[in-house]
């Protein structure tokens, strides 16, 4: 009616939650967009799967405002949301079969047996559990339950969806095949998708954008790029990326870090560094070194014969400067 | 190996279950009362073919029938009532918990002479109650049309809590993710109730059914304390008679085949349950 454009997505407005004198939030402000794919990442205990349990209205925040494409539903309770979220137990119903699981949201709604019946032929189809129709969750496989979670969650047609760490429970191999999975069939859709993960490689494989959550606060937001590159803080610096960024002890209100991957031996001088392990992994080779330091990671091309104490170099462009008080990273 | 590991507990049940069941079969085709001098004489199917035309076995099954079909019913529903409130956390749940369970806790003989007590014509304190409001005294305990009601409250009384137990363990084994996923999907609490938390319970329903039901089949010290199968034998059960068959008439060979007829009558239900079961879960299947 009016020609103001109502802001699309999701957004969370100084988002807070205590558990008695416990702040489990502190004034989270962040955005979704339409078809975007947040990453919510951080160690246990963060905060984030309270984070999904606001936005889904299991929970009830102490301070703040959820809105979704303009509308605020901080106060709407959790079946008016119209919410697709996949739990980290995945939550199927143990005794109705996987079509059942995926029909009983819209019977409660009422929509009519024909429409019911051609969306969960479509979904089954879309994620392969046609043969597995009249089954129930019992006789299902790991992968196959998580995917009827995912097939409830789409089925609804949601303005939303939230994963709680949905693949914790499946084994490696799995988890790389349904990541891709998960990125062709949420993202890029309609709706913005809030994916809470542990993984920072999950995170960095599925998200336009990661959020790294630490003691309820909100570290830093961006793209996986982004956090790679020019991470906030030590702590994001120290949470995103594999194996583990190398620091320096602090000199003069600086420390300094530098990324296994940005390490090289040099020919003479730099810092002497002695071979605990190395672990070969193909393409290339992961090295404990013991340093002046303490134990540092070196990551380098796999075919590379290393003495086994060498001097330790890097090009200064590649090392990051934190602020040693505060941790903020310095420019 | 495992025969050998299993035997004690084989030899166990023998001893306790079969061998007691052999006896009573082997009994039951024997005359053993005050006429044969309290020795077994074998008499063909004599007590079977008497069991068959005897009114008073008949009138019994049916009264046994009658007051475990009502009080099971009974205690499911109050049990499942109790269980429900017990399960969410309220202020005094514990102390509701508590109470709930003493009735349990109480000997059957104590609480019955406490019902009998407090049914008492005219002196019991309901008959006060009914009394003070200018009404006559009611003949709770002697009338056969009614007096089998106060049987089935005493015991509905005392084994609820069985029951609550039994679902609330039940109810406590269902994850509570399920409830948020489908209030998420726009389920009330009612539609919960019907849809997740009935059909999960179904088996501890089952089970504590088939208990109850076994119990109360046999129930004996509530009825003999209580009414002692009166008035006019309007109360009494097949154990009862089977007691009394054997104590007062002094017919062992009769109690014995009274015991049985009750024994397969109790199969023959429990095989209907379970078939029923199997119907069920096929049916969801």
């Amino acid at each position: 009616m009016s020609g103001v454009q109502r802001p699309q997505g999701l957004v969370l407005e100084g988002l807070e939650r205590r558990v008695g004198s416990n702040l489990v939030l502190d004034g989270l402000n962040l955005s979704v967009a339409p078809g975007e794919c947040l990453a919510l990442l951080g160690p246990s205990g963060c905060g984030k799967t309270t984070t999904l349990r606001l936005i889904a209205g299991l929970d009830q925040p102490s301070a703040g405002r959820i809105r979704l494409d303009g509308d605020d539903i901080t106060r709407q309770p959790p079946s008016r949301r119209e919410v697709g979220m996949v739990f980290q137990s995945y939550a199927l119903y143990p005794h109705l079969t996987v079509e059942r699981n995926l029909s009983l949201g819209m019977e409660l709604r009422g929509l009519p047996r024909e429409r019911i019946a051609a969306q969960i032929s479509s979904v089954l189809e879309l994620l392969q559990l046609e043969p597995q129709r009249r089954r129930r969750p019992a006789e299902l496989s790991g992968g196959q339950r998580q995917r009827v979670a995912l097939a409830r969650a789409l089925v609804r047609q949601p303005r939303l969806f939230l994963l709680d760490e949905p693949m914790s429970n499946l084994d490696a191999q799995l988890r790389e095949d349904l990541r891709a999975e998960l990125r062709l069939l949420l993202c890029g859709g309609p709706q913005p998708v809030v994916y809470v993960t542990h993984d920072q490689q999950e995170a960095m494989g599925l998200a336009d954008r990661i959020a790294v959550l630490h003691q309820g606060r909100l570290q830093q937001i961006g793209s996986p790029r982004e956090l790679y590159d020019q991470p906030a803080n030590l702590f994001v610096a120290g949470f995103i990326g594999r194996p583990r960024i190398n620091v320096l002890p602090a000199e003069a209100g600086c420390i300094r870090a530098v990324r296994p991957e940005h390490l090289e031996p040099l020919a003479e001088g730099g810092l002497p560094a002695r071979v605990l392990l190395r672990e070969w992994q193909g393409a290339s080779q992961l090295l404990q070194l013991e340093t002046p330091h303490g134990r540092w990671r070196m990551v380098c091309d796999g075919r590379v014969e290393l003495a086994e104490s060498f001097g330790l170099g890097w090009p200064p462009a590649r090392e990051l400067r934190f602020e040693a008080g505060s941790g903020r990273r310095l420019h | 190996m495992t025969l050998l590991l299993t035997l004690p507990a084989l030899l166990l049940l023998a001893l306790v279950f079969a061998v007691p069941l052999l006896r009573y079969g082997w009994l039951s085709f024997h005359a053993d009362s005050v006429i044969t001098g309290l020795q077994p004489v074998p008499n063909g199917g004599a007590n079977w073919l008497r069991l068959i035309e005897d009114e008073r076995f008949w009138q019994d099954t049916v009264q046994t029938l009658r007051f475990a079909g009502l009080s099971v019913a009974l205690e499911l529903l109050v049990g499942l009532a109790l269980a429900l409130l017990l399960h969410h956390s309220w202020r005094g749940r514990t102390a509701l918990r508590t109470i709930t369970l003493l009735p349990w806790a109480l000997p059957t003989a104590v609480m019955a002479l406490g019902w009998r007590w407090i049914f008492n014509d005219p002196y019991g304190p309901i008959n006060a109650l009914v009394q003070a409001l200018g009404l006559p005294a009611l003949p709770f305990l002697s009338s056969p049309a009614s007096t089998w009601l106060v049987v089935v409250l005493a015991d509905v009384w005392k084994t609820t809590p069985f029951v609550a137990l039994l679902l609330l363990a039940g109810l406590q084994s269902i994850p509570t993710d399920l409830y948020e996923a489908f209030a998420l999907e726009g389920g009330t609490p009612a539609q919960a109730l019907r849809r997740i938390t009935l059909p999960l319970l179904l088996p501890y329903a089952f089970l504590a059914v088939l208990f109850r039901l076994a119990q109360a089949l046999g129930v004996f010290d509530l009825v003999q304390i209580l009414t002692g199968g009166g008035p006019a034998g309007s109360t009494e059960t097949l154990a009862l008679y089977s007691y009394l068959s054997a104590m007062r008439f002094l017919d062992f060979g009769y109690s014995a085949t009274v015991m049985l007829g009750m024994f397969v009558l109790l199969l023959g239900l429990t095989a209907v349950l379970l078939l029923g079961r199997r119907w069920l879960a096929g049916g969801r299947a």
